[in-house]
């Protein structure tokens, strides 16, 4: 596999590969709806392209790394909101339990609001 | 503030005289939102402030917070300008626009 080029702009097939290799390497499944999961990927795509890093495509970012840090996927909130809602804010990475439930991820609550990780 | 944003204009059946969604382009579920709203028909105008200039997004988005005293996050529906869903239940929604 040919992994892209730091700082250069990145395609929705790289965006691709990085959540493909997050979640494998967590042991987590993506969005089951191959449509949902290309808006997300798109989603991310477009924020790397527009701020330099990944920042999750459900929050609204300042374009600022020091601030965005904590929404910067996979977030420091996929866990606890995975532990739960079965799965991460943006809907991107569910549980292995959550997936084979069947069941389709909704918004959930900011824990971001809350200040807990 | 408000009067300036260009927003996108949808639908015919005007279940409330105004429904006024803010959403962000990349987000799943404001895409979700969007799509609710049009197999409805319902009448609603939208506008995405990822897309806007950072400091007039970060003035709609401190004027959203103080106006409706809620943290903001999406998509932020507003309907005639007092009461406000955040996130998207599609449950919740239905029960909203009085949809069976």
């Amino acid at each position: 596999m040919v992994m892209p080029e730091p700082g250069k702009e990145k395609t929705s097939e790289d965006t691709r590969t990085f959540v493909e290799m997050v979640a494998k390497k967590n042991g987590w499944h993506l969005h089951p709806d191959e449509m949902f999961l290309n808006i997300i990927i798109d989603g991310l795509t477009v924020n790397y392209n527009r701020y330099g890093y990944f920042s999750c495509p459900c929050r609204d970012a300042d374009g600022v790394r020091e601030k965005d840090g904590d929404i910067i996927c996979p977030c420091h909130y996929c866990l606890p909101d995975q532990k739960e809602h079965g799965h991460c804010y943006c809907g991107l990475y569910l549980t292995g339990e959550f997936s084979r439930s069947g069941k389709k991820p909704g918004s959930i609550p900011e824990r971001r609001f809350s200040g807990s990780e | 503030m408000e009067d300036t944003l260009q927003f996108t204009t949808e639908g015919e059946k005007e279940i409330f005289d105004d429904v006024a969604l803010y959403a962000l382009s990349t987000c799943g579920f404001c895409k979700m939102s969007i799509y609710f709203l049009r197999t409805h028909k319902i009448k609603f105008r939208y506008i995405y402030i990822d897309q806007l200039d950072m400091d007039v997004k970060q003035n709609v988005k401190s004027g959203l917070k103080e106006k409706f005293n809620v943290n903001v996050g999406f998509p932020f529906l507003v309907i005639n300008e007092k009461d406000v869903l955040v996130g998207y239940k599609e449950e919740e929604w239905k029960e909203k626009f009085q949809i069976k």
